[in-house]
């Protein structure tokens, strides 16, 4: 799976591909007067530049030669001018571009971001979070540079180099076509340039990815690293990579270091020949001296674009293949969309009934094998069994985080199918134990920032999970930010925290994925006390861990590889004798007393 | 006296106006002389690149000027047809030179900037890796990544670009200047009047880019922090029906980015239009005075055409003046940042004798006297541990988080540095020890498992190289890591991806504790490795090692009473403090505080049952 992700986001094909600038185009549309206005700057722009040696030489020759100071002051005030505009030309293009590009790529990315807002979690299954991020992030940064310097750097040096050319032959053409001569001489040299530029360039991006892969996992592993002495042997192989990325570099130096001084020999030649050619045509008195010197302007300038002509090739191609991944991306429907006419039911009394329910996550592999049970409202059912038996695949199945094979799945008489999905999950509170903290201050963790909850319902939710007291003795109370890593909150509180969070949401139907890790005993009864008070008045299905939590469930179902192997409650299923005494035994044997209720009878394992 | 009384007061307040500067720029040669080693080891490529970057600027110097001598001998038509080859033939020559020259240079430059920037994060890695464990607990991966790849960069672009720009400007300036004065010295005047402006435009944008390119980076980032907060806790956004609400969010900071980019871009809208515009009243200066001086026939129309050459090629020196001012500022405090790294002492286990190897192996008898350890200032996370091991014995260590088990295991590697003498193996104290010695002693398998991105075999062979592929499969078996990994079809080739992503938690565990095991050693520590399967697991698990661990000295690290009740000691800690320590059930019988805890662990059963009870009436 990593090589793919590598090789998938380091291909690299054309630099230009009519489908997909096509497709880019569809997001300039609405900026499409601006786009027109950066065009029509560039187009100035170019004249201004192609004036400026023109103006020379009509000063030289017109002006110079026939002794016309006032003639002089005019056109070098024109000249002056031609320089201002100039300026405002360039700043109008560079500005309109730059905010059209900045704009359609924010409009990308909102696209990307709530596109990946929609997709099921067999799609999170598939796409690791970090390949997700660059294609939000990175390829359209890569995308960005397409509009900033590549298309339009590119067009400009097109207009430049053909504007160019265009007034050398209308000034002279023979002149003219001998400066040309050497250009398709340059044309070939750069294509050899930029093949080789591409490669080093491609070669330099994977080594570099590949260094910064080291790096991270040196440094996040160094405690491993330095229990195992192995020092010496992390040190080598991220020397090998360094060094490795140092050769590419080198020979991308080298690479630079010929194609430059060969442009300039060339541009010397061109001069040269002019000056040969020109000079003749002087002494014959065929030409004025002005047009050899704009000539030499015209020259100088027609080869400033060659320069980094590879380096725009680079962005381009570069460019197609971010947007070729982001297309793939945005072509990938949501799997899980919303019915066109959701049902709500009529009356929301908390019942969840699962029918013959078939679940797999890779074809042939199923999770869920035809799981039947009733949950009636108001009743708590806890979901046991051994870890990888199917509780979890239970619960997202009702989430509908991933879409079941054959069965179906009923929440309140209604079909998840055809349930509003926001609507469903904001019926069934999910509490997640393992809770995930969100940068960001601790209202914002309690409330996920949703304008529903007010600060009042919030203390309250906070108060009733008894972490509103701990939130309080914070400097900052509920404004406190959440640390990188939460080592604000410790695992108790965290734990505390998604009963809070549920709380102020307060569901029709709690679904509740009890934490493994285990707390000091006080939180412990904290806990305990936070979740009679949550389950109050709630239907509750619960992947539970805790004995209490067990025993005081109404209902036991036993989910074994994924069937129902046993239900009912505590002290009958203990009484069978069957899987869930098994599991009972193993997991709390080593502590006889858990077997000791408090009223003094003894619970027999068998 | 009287005279000189006040000239020292004011000398003294020179010097305390100054001093802060003083120390900083000696703190400054301090950072230079840690570099200093990369010109030492590429003197060659540096002289080499500066000798053929002055012929280059000298070979361009002499273009100009031939054309000027090639259009003024074909306008005064003294001109026959070899002399009318004679210019363009040596501006082809010149050229020529050039070209090589350049090649040279940017060969040699370059190529310097390139190695000493390789040698450079080789050294800091290097350095990094040897850090003690303390250090990465207050250091970001971020920070740390961000110092060996930006902050390298930044220095190798002042050692590579500061160098080649100070050279280059102080030759083409000198140069240029002369020339154009040996033309004319009044019309240089006039023209040089705009120029200087360039450097300082250049200087202020220079800042002002850098200041806001530095903020959209920041942007960036937080962008980034919200997507991957976004995707890794999507069950959760998604549970909540909070897509909406994390799409608005994500709306502000694109839009934040948004705006700060087009500040860039202004920035670099105005910076090179203007540029343009300055060198441009340069030219039409010199197309106006100039202009009238070849029209009164005191200039020629070829020295007209040289000087707009000269005076075009003084607008990159004057350019690269500004930036270097920047780039300077910019480099040196990269490389203040990664002179910190460089600064910060090895851990003192690096320091410990080197290996005569011949040494008796180790036993395993463990030994901790009067131990008291603290993370820096901190209250003592250990305190007066006193405890003996005897070799082959299996012991328990018991306690709530935070207790210190952890603390003990870091100290017995030596991860932390334990006061002398409080730590000892076969009666020696571990800080007399070679290094190696006591890590091939210890195999560990921690709390919180590091695995890295290779193969299942790099893996388990991380700490035993010279592994065969028979000890490799053996120490597979023992873990219960064999028969998963034969399922897999690459089998111990299969690649796990970062930290393991490919694994399950469980078999994450297992590799990591056949990683231990293929060590073979004589002291196995398992700090609390099977907390996240289930016990049903772990109890396998545990059986099944029971021959492995016979013959060696175990430490079993929990905070289940569980995990450790069959061990031969078990020591309970709390609050870094032995409490008891003895068999399970003496210390059972002993009613002290292993029994308290015991006994709470069942209160809390019977809390549990209270409720349940008090629930049902």
């Amino acid at each position: 799976m990593s090589d793919e992700i590598h090789r998938d986001d380091e291909i690299l094909g054309k630099a230009y591909d009519a489908r997909l600038m096509g497709r880019i185009v569809r997001y300039l549309r609405p900026y499409w007067k601006l786009l027109a206005l950066a065009f029509a700057f560039l187009l100035l722009h170019t004249g201004s530049q192609l004036l400026g040696p023109y103006i020379t030489k009509v000063a030289v020759d017109r002006y110079i030669a026939n002794r016309d100071i006032h003639g002089l002051d005019v056109i070098v005030l024109l000249y002056l001018g031609n320089v201002f505009a100039g300026f405002i030309f360039l700043f109008v293009k560079t500005y309109a571009t730059e905010y059209t590009g900045q704009r359609a790529m924010h409009d990308l990315r909102m696209e990307i971001f709530a596109h990946l807002q929609k997709q099921d979690m067999a799609y999170f299954d598939r796409n690791p979070v970090g390949r997700l991020m660059t294609r939000t992030i990175n390829d359209v940064e890569t995308l960005n540079e397409l509009f900033s310097t590549g298309v339009v750097g590119l067009l400009g040096d097109l207009f430049i180099v053909f504007g160019i050319a265009g007034a050398m032959l209308w000034l002279d053409w023979k002149l003219g076509l001998i400066c040309l001569a050497a250009f398709p001489v340059i044309i070939y040299i750069s294509r050899f340039y930029r093949r080789r530029a591409r490669e080093v360039y491609r070669e330099s991006r994977l080594i570099l990815a590949k260094l910064n892969a080291d790096l991270q996992e040196s440094i996040a592993g160094i405690g491993t690293i330095q229990a195992f002495g192995q020092e010496k042997k992390i040190y080598g192989r991220f020397q090998g990579i360094n060094h490795g990325y140092r050769d590419v570099l080198l020979r991308s130096v080298r690479y630079n270091a010929m194609f430059f001084p060969i442009i300039e020999i060339f541009s010397a030649l061109s001069i040269g020949l002019l000056l040969w050619y020109g000079g003749g045509l002087i002494v014959a008195d065929a030409i004025q001296a002005g047009v050899l010197v704009a000539f030499i302007q015209y020259i100088q300038r027609m080869y400033q674009p060659l320069r980094d002509l590879a380096e725009k090739y680079n962005i381009m191609q570069a460019a197609m293949a971010s947007s070729e991944r982001i297309f793939t991306l945005l072509d990938t429907p949501a799997t899980i969309t919303n019915p066109v006419e959701p049902k709500t039911p009529d009356q929301s009394g908390g019942e969840v009934e699962f029918r013959d329910v078939w679940l797999s996550y890779r074809p042939g592999e199923p999770v869920l094998k035809g799981i039947s049970f009733r949950v009636r409202p108001g009743e708590k059912v806890a979901l046991v069994g051994a870890t990888g038996g199917g509780k979890t695949s239970i619960i997202s199945a009702l989430c509908r985080f991933y879409e079941i094979d054959s069965g179906s799945i009923l929440v309140d008489g209604v079909d998840v199918r055809h349930w509003n999905k926001q609507a469903l999950r904001c019926h069934l509170g999910l509490v997640l134990q393992d809770v995930f903290l969100f940068s960001g201050d601790i209202a914002a963790n309690l409330t996920l920032g949703d304008s529903r909850v007010d600060d009042q319902q919030m203390i309250e939710a906070a108060r009733r999970a008894h972490i509103a007291p701990f939130i309080e003795k914070l400097p900052n109370g509920y404004k406190e930010e959440v640390q990188e890593r939460g080592s604000t909150l410790s695992q108790g509180q965290r734990q505390l925290l998604s009963f809070a969070r549920a709380l102020a949401f307060n569901p029709k139907i709690l679904i509740l994925d009890e934490a493994t890790s285990s707390v000091d005993t006080k939180t412990e009864m904290l806990i305990q006390d936070a979740l009679q008070d949550l389950l109050k008045n709630r239907t509750a299905l619960i992947i539970a861990h805790r004995l209490s939590t067990i025993k005081n469930a109404d209902r036991i179902i036993v989910v074994h590889k994924g069937e129902i192997w046993e239900e009912g409650n505590h002290k009958e299923l203990l009484g069978r004798g069957g899987l869930y005494a098994r599991l009972y035994e193993l997991q709390y044997s080593s502590e006889p007393s858990a077997r000791r209720s408090a009223n003094g009878a003894t619970i027999q394992p068998s | 006296m009287a005279r000189r009384g006040p000239r020292s007061r004011y000398q003294a307040r020179l010097i305390l106006v100054f001093w802060p500067q003083i120390t900083k720029d000696t703190e400054i040669l301090r950072y230079y002389y840690r570099i200093q080693f990369l010109v030492d080891r590429y003197r060659r490529f540096l002289i080499l690149g500066i000798l053929s970057l002055i012929a280059t600027d000298l070979a361009g110097m002499a273009l100009p000027w031939l054309i000027k001598e090639g259009i003024d001998a074909a306008l005064h038509g003294s001109s026959t047809s070899t002399s009318l080859l004679k210019f363009p033939a040596l501006i082809l020559g010149a050229a020529a030179l050039q070209g090589f020259f350049r090649y040279c240079w940017r060969i040699n430059i370059h190529g310097f900037s390139r190695r000493s920037e390789a040698d450079l994060r080789d050294r800091v890695f290097a350095h990094l890796q040897k850090l003690p464990l303390s250090y990465f607990q207050h250091t970001k991966t971020g920070d740390l990544m961000s110092r060996l790849t930006n902050d390298i960069q930044a220095v190798r672009e002042l050692m590579g670009f500061g160098s080649l720009a100070i050279v280059d400007s102080l030759v083409v300036m000198v140069f240029s200047l002369t020339l154009m004065i040996t033309i004319d010295p009044w019309l240089t005047l006039w023209a040089m009047l705009a120029m200087p402006l360039i450097t300082v435009v250049v200087r202020f944008f220079a800042r002002h880019i850098f200041r806001w390119s530095r903020a959209t980076q920041e942007q960036l980032s937080v962008m980034s922090t919200f997507v991957q907060e976004n995707l890794a806790g999507i069950r959760v956004v998604q549970a909540y029906a909070q897509e909406d609400n994390q799409v608005r969010g994500f709306k502000g900071i694109s839009s934040d980015y948004r705006r700060k980019t087009m500040w860039l871009a202004t920035l670099w809208g105005i910076f090179w239009p203007l540029m343009q515009v300055l060198s441009g009243i340069g030219a039409a200066i010199v197309l106006w005075l100039g202009g009238r001086q070849v029209l009164q026939g005191t200039m020629t129309l070829g020295e007209f055409v040289a000087f707009n050459g000269y005076l075009a090629m003084l607008t990159w020196p004057l350019m690269a003046v500004g930036y270097v001012v920047n780039q300077y500022q910019r480099g040196t405090s990269a490389l203040s940042r990664l002179c910190e790294i460089l600064d910060t002492k090895v851990a003192a286990r690096f320091q410990s004798p080197e290996a005569p190897s011949e040494l008796a192996p180790i036993r395993g008898a463990v030994e901790i006297r009067n131990l008291t350890f603290s993370y820096g200032d901190a209250p003592p996370a250990l305190r007066n541990i006193n405890l003996s091991i005897s070799a082959g014995v299996v012991c328990g260590v018991v306690g709530e988080t935070g207790c210190g088990k952890s603390t003990l295991v870091s100290l017995l590697l030596r991860l932390f540095e334990p006061p002398d003498g409080s730590v000892l193996i076969d009666g020696v104290d571990i800080k007399e020890m070679p290094l190696r010695k006591l890590q091939d002693a210890i195999g560990v398998v921690s709390q919180d498992i590091f695995l890295f991105s290779g193969t299942i075999r790099e893996n388990i062979l991380f700490g035993a190289e010279n592994g065969t592929q028979q000890s490799l499969e053996d120490a597979a078996r023992m873990a219960q890591i064999l028969p998963a990994i034969e399922e897999f079809s690459a089998q111990f080739e299969t690649i796990i991806g970062e930290r393991g992503v490919r694994l399950s938690g469980g078999q994450k565990q297992r590799t990591a504790l056949a990683r231990a095991l293929i060590k073979n050693p004589p002291i196995l520590i398992l700090d609390d490795a099977f907390s996240s399967v289930d016990v049903e697991t772990e109890e396998e698990i545990l059986k099944r090692l029971k021959k492995f661990m016979a013959g060696r000295t175990t430490l079993l690290i929990s905070h289940r009473i569980s995990t450790v009740r069959g061990a031969d000691l078990i020591v309970y800690l709390r609050g870094g403090e032995v409490v008891e320590q003895g068999t399970h059930d003496q210390l059972i019988d002993l009613r002290g505080a292993y029994y308290r805890l015991y006994q709470r662990q069942r209160l809390v059963r019977e809390v549990e049952t209270l409720t349940h009870a008090e629930a049902r009436p």
